[in-house]
Order: structure tokens, then sequence, then C-alpha cells
């Protein structure tokens, strides 16, 4: 009995194309549209300054200072740029200052980066000049210079937690899609059920000693199947489409096992408020209705719409109410940490206990109902 | 035989089965005759265990309805007033579908097909369906788990003639086949032309119940013209 019910669901699911459609396109476009607009936003290093050189000294010195400005990944030397550098004659011999003249506006933390960006390449510069005038008395005084270094990297040792990393745009927007779009089958999910009584199926069911729990458990199989497949054509999506737009792929870092089984039970909790949704509306424009809401706004809490770590500190303690944060925090735990299935095993947990709670609520709800004879 | 005793149902403070009680003979046709809001769809749901009583004895075939539901359910079928199928499946999909659920057998299955005349359409989608048609398959789906009771709600409302016709005569078949049925309607004509015994109710109560089909006419035309008053 149980596997004609799936099979007849699996039918009911294929043919309506809308809502595949909507399943679908709607994370996969937006997974490409955030990944690509957001791509500077999330890149650390991606605040590149124009600017304009003028050499009015032309030494070898001065030379050398410019072709490091160049190389520095902060900079990109153009004509008639928003900032102009002019090195003064006599610069190097002298206590001139260089001079900058930034034409449009700046934000002040902008300046401050601009400066700390800067000020590497002239204390380069600095220390090249008192090379100069130390060999002029003694070699050796001067080849100490060059043991002086100023790469971060050898000036300070740098420990974090790698818990607090970042990540790209990729990495952000893929898994908030995801989980957007595992959310989204609300509304599918409510028509399957809510036509399931408009069309009177479901009393006639019932009179066919088709129990609650087969009922429910039916409409939820393929949703949970499909829930998958969309999971990993989004991951797909930011492996190999949005790399095309110049934008960061998505890498897996951690195990594919563990991210089967986040999926699932995210899925399982997705079908779990959407059977909950459904079998409390009366229509179907009431359970879209209700169902768009609360998407939206778990989504907006959890993380999707805004990134986590960018929300202020009790933010970021409200977002945990919402399943949609456990899974994007497992989906990041995956693909930026190299997480594992222990890594994710809490979320995935408490994922499941959400969806298996709102799943047993459905079927006591539609009981009732039957019960009643809502029809 | 079937046993109605002393049924009350009530939605809210609404009494619409009012210590109803009548029998149904095994292997007869019975007409449950009444205008609309009589609460002839009400003791079919109550008979197929679809809604709930406050009181009274129901007993079909020998099964209390209140300890043995399962096993009544198993034995009797209710074809609904409104069509009750998958539009965007096919009729041969329906059918599957319904089959497979009440583990019915080839042979229902087949004869289901045959006598609503559903053998040239099976690959329709039954949306694309005519108004005969559909009500066609859902009768068809009444008869895959092979019961011994079938319950007809009002199967002819908004068919052509013809189709009315076809639909009164395959039920006619049914008692051949030894399957007791119970059939409601508002039609006089209708009951007269299939039923072997009917039962008026009104207002949940029972107004009369006779053999004779014919003194249940004054009956019937009594309570149409109340109505219309």
């Amino acid at each position: 009995m149980f596997s004609a019910m799936v099979k007849k669901e699996f039918l009911l699911v294929l043919r309506d194309k809308r809502a595949l459609a909507v399943l679908f396109l709607m994370p996969a476009l937006f997974i490409l549209i955030i990944s690509v607009a957001m791509r500077d936003v999330f890149t650390q290093n991606s605040v590149i300054f124009e600017i304009t050189i003028v050499d009015l000294e032309k030494s070898k010195v001065t030379k050398e200072m410019i072709n490091d400005i160049s190389k520095n990944r902060s900079f990109q030397v153009a004509d008639n740029a928003n900032i102009v550098i002019t090195i003064p004659q006599k610069y190097s011999q002298s206590k001139k200052r260089l001079k900058i003249e930034i034409k449009d506006s700046l934000k002040s933390d902008e300046i401050e980066l601009f400066k700390a960006k800067l000020l590497k390449d002239i204390t380069n510069l600095k220390l090249k000049i008192i090379k100069n005038r130390l060999t002029e008395f003694s070699d050796e005084a001067g080849a100490a210079i060059d043991n002086i270094s100023l790469e971060s990297d050898e000036l300070f040792e740098l420990k974090y937690n790698q818990s607090e990393e970042i990540p790209n745009s990729t990495q952000q927007s893929v898994p908030s899609w995801i989980v957007f779009g595992m959310f989204f089958m609300i509304t599918p999910i409510s028509t399957v059920f809510i036509n399931e009584r408009k069309q009177n199926t479901l009393s006639r069911l019932n009179s066919m000693n088709v129990s609650v729990f087969s009922m429910v458990l039916s409409k939820i199989v393929p949703y949970l199947f499909i829930a998958q497949i969309q999971a990993f054509v989004m991951i797909a999506v930011g492996m190999f489409i949005v790399p095309l737009f110049d934008t960061p792929a998505l890498a897996i870092n951690g195990s594919v096992l563990a991210l089967v089984f986040l999926s699932f039970a995210l899925s399982l909790s997705a079908v779990g408020l959407a059977s909950l949704i459904a079998v409390s509306s009366n229509s179907t424009e009431q359970a879209s209705t209700i169902g768009g809401i609360m998407s939206i706004l778990l989504g907006a809490i959890g993380g999707v719409m805004v990134p986590k770590f960018i929300m202020p500190d009790f933010m970021q303690t409200l977002a945990n109410i919402s399943p949609m944060s456990w899974g994007l925090d497992g989906f990041l735990d995956i693909f930026l940490r190299g997480g594992g299935i222990a890594m994710v095993l809490n979320e995935a947990l408490m994922l499941m206990l959400f969806g298996s709670i709102a799943l047993g609520i459905s079927m006591v709800m539609l009981h009732a109902r039957i019960k009643k004879g809502f029809e | 035989m079937i046993k109605i005793s002393s049924v009350v149902k009530k939605y809210d403070d609404l009494k619409v089965l009012d210590e109803l009680s009548f029998e149904i003979k095994k292997g007869s046709i019975f007409g449950l005759l009444g205008v609309n809001g009589a609460g002839k769809s009400t003791i079919l749901s109550v008979l197929n265990g679809l809604t709930s009583i406050e009181s009274g004895e129901i007993e079909v075939f020998g099964l209390d309805l209140k300890k043995e539901l399962t096993q009544i359910k198993n034995i009797s079928s209710i074809v609904p007033q409104n069509l009750a199928f998958y539009e965007q499946l096919t009729v041969k999909e329906n059918l599957d579908f319904f089959k497979n659920v009440q583990n019915g057998t080839k042979e229902s299955y087949e004869k289901a097909l045959h006598v609503n005349s559903l053998e040239e359409i099976l690959n329709q989608k039954a949306s694309t369906l005519s108004g005969g048609q559909k009500r066609r398959l859902n009768i068809a789906i009444g008869l895959l788990n092979d019961p011994q009771i079938i319950y007809f709600d009002e199967p002819t409302v908004g068919i052509d003639p013809k189709s009315r016709n076809e639909i009164l005569e395959s039920i006619k078949g049914y008692k051949k086949l030894g399957i007791t049925v119970v059939y409601t309607s508002h039609y006089m004509n209708e009951v007269e032309m299939i039923c072997d015994e009917v039962a008026i109710i009104s207002h949940g109560k029972l107004i009369a119940q006779e053999t004779n089909l014919q003194n249940l006419e004054k009956h019937f035309l009594e309570l149409t013209k109340e109505s219309h008053v």
C-alpha cells in the first residue's frame, strides 16, 4: 500500500512543472546573482585603490618605489585616477613629504586602509635611502638593512580561531540558498496536501483504511528525495557555473558524506514545517502566505539574507532559533572548515528533531481534522 | 443486514441525524431519499467511519461500527457525491493507485473497468474527461476492493440523461453480483427505477420506509412542497 502511495506522490510532483521550476531555478539564480554581486564585499583583499603617480624626482630609488607600488595588489596604477600621489623633486634626499590628493570623497576607514597599504611601500623606500647612505660609509652596515623585512609573516605570528573564518561570496551564498530553497518547498507541499482535501481524495483514502501516518509519510518521501537533488544541483552551480562569472568557485573542503547527512536532516526539517503549515491551513493561498512569510522570517533571522558574521552579537544569538541557521552553520562547517559528520552532528540532530516534532504534530492535527470532518 | 438504531449526529448545536433508525436488507438496492440537507450524505459518512456519532448503534453485516470499523471499511466502499480522484493522473494511474491502496485483485480491477466502460480512455488524463466519464471513473474506483456494500452518494448529479441512465443500469447490475447497494438521491424517479426499498429522511429523521414505492410518492411530494414553502 505504502509503495503505491509514494509512487502516486512522485507522479503528482513530477507533473507539477511549475513547482519544480521554482524549487530548482529560484535558488540557482539566487546563488548566481548573489555570489557575483557580493563577490567584492566578501573578499577581504578586495579593496583596490586606483592611483596615479607623478614622479618629479625621477631617480632610481623613486622608480623602484613606483615599481613596488605597482606590484602591490591593493593598488592599481592608472592615468587620471581618483587618488594622485606626487613624489616631489629631491624627495629621497630631503625631508619632503609625498603629496596625496584624493579627488572624490573616501570613507574614513577607507583612508586608514589606504594609508596602511601605502606605508609599507614608503617604509621600503626609506629603508633603501638609509641603505644607500650607509653604504657610502660601510658596505657591511648597508647590507644589514637588507635583513630588515616588512613582511607581516616575518614580523609577527598571528594566531586566530579557525571557526571565525569568513566565507567568500560563493561559500556564503550556496548554503544560504540551498537552505532557503529547501524551505521554499512549503508552498508545493502545502498545495499537495490541500489538493488532497479539495479533490475529496483524502476522505476517500480515509474510507479505505489508509492511515494518517501513511498519508503524511508518503507525501514527504518524494520531497525528501527532491531536496537532495536540489542541494547537489545548487552545489554544482556553485562549483561550475559561478566561476564562469569571474567569481570564486565553491570548494567542498569537508566530507561529502557529512554533506549528504546534513542535507537529509535539513530536508526533514523543511518538509516537517511544510506539513505542519499545510495541515493547519484551509487553502493553498493561506498556506502560501503563511509559508512565504515564515520562510523569509526564518531566512532573515537565520543568516540567509544577511550573513551572521556581520550581524550584531544579539542578532547572532537570536539567529540560533532558526532551523535555517542550523543548516547554514552545518554547510559552512563542511565548505569552509573541512568538517565531517562529527562537526555537523549537533546541527543535523537539531534539524532532525525539529522536523520529526513538526511531522508528529502534523499527523496529530490531520487526524483530528479528519475526525472533525473538516471537509 | 445493516442496522441503524437511534443514531444522533450533531455539528455544533445542529442535530443533523436525529434518533435515526432503519434497516437495510443484504443484497438489496436501498434508496435514501430526501431533499438537500436532509442528512443523506451524513449517514453515509457515518456508515463509512468518516465521521463519528454522538449516540446510537450501527451494525453492518454483524459487525459493530464502533469496534470493527477496519473490517467494515474492508467490505464496503463509498462513491462520493463529489468526484474523488486525481485530476493530474490518467484513468489507469488512478485505478492502479486505488487498487493497490486497497489490495484489490486483478479480477475486481477488470470488472470495474468493464462495468464502467473505461477501456477506451485508460490513458487519458482525468482532467480531460467529460462529466459522464469522470462520474464513471469515480464509480469504478468504488468497485476496486470487491465490496459487499457500495454506498452511492447522489452519483448522477450534474450529468447528461444518457450517462445518467447508463450509471443507473450499471447499479442495477451490482445487485446481480450480490452487492448491497445504498443509493442516495433527491430524485423520486431515480429511486423508483432502481431501488427495492426506499427510506425518506428529512431533518435527520426517518419519515417513511417502504418497499411499495408508489406509497412513497405522496410522502415525498409533501416533503418537497414543505421544503419549497
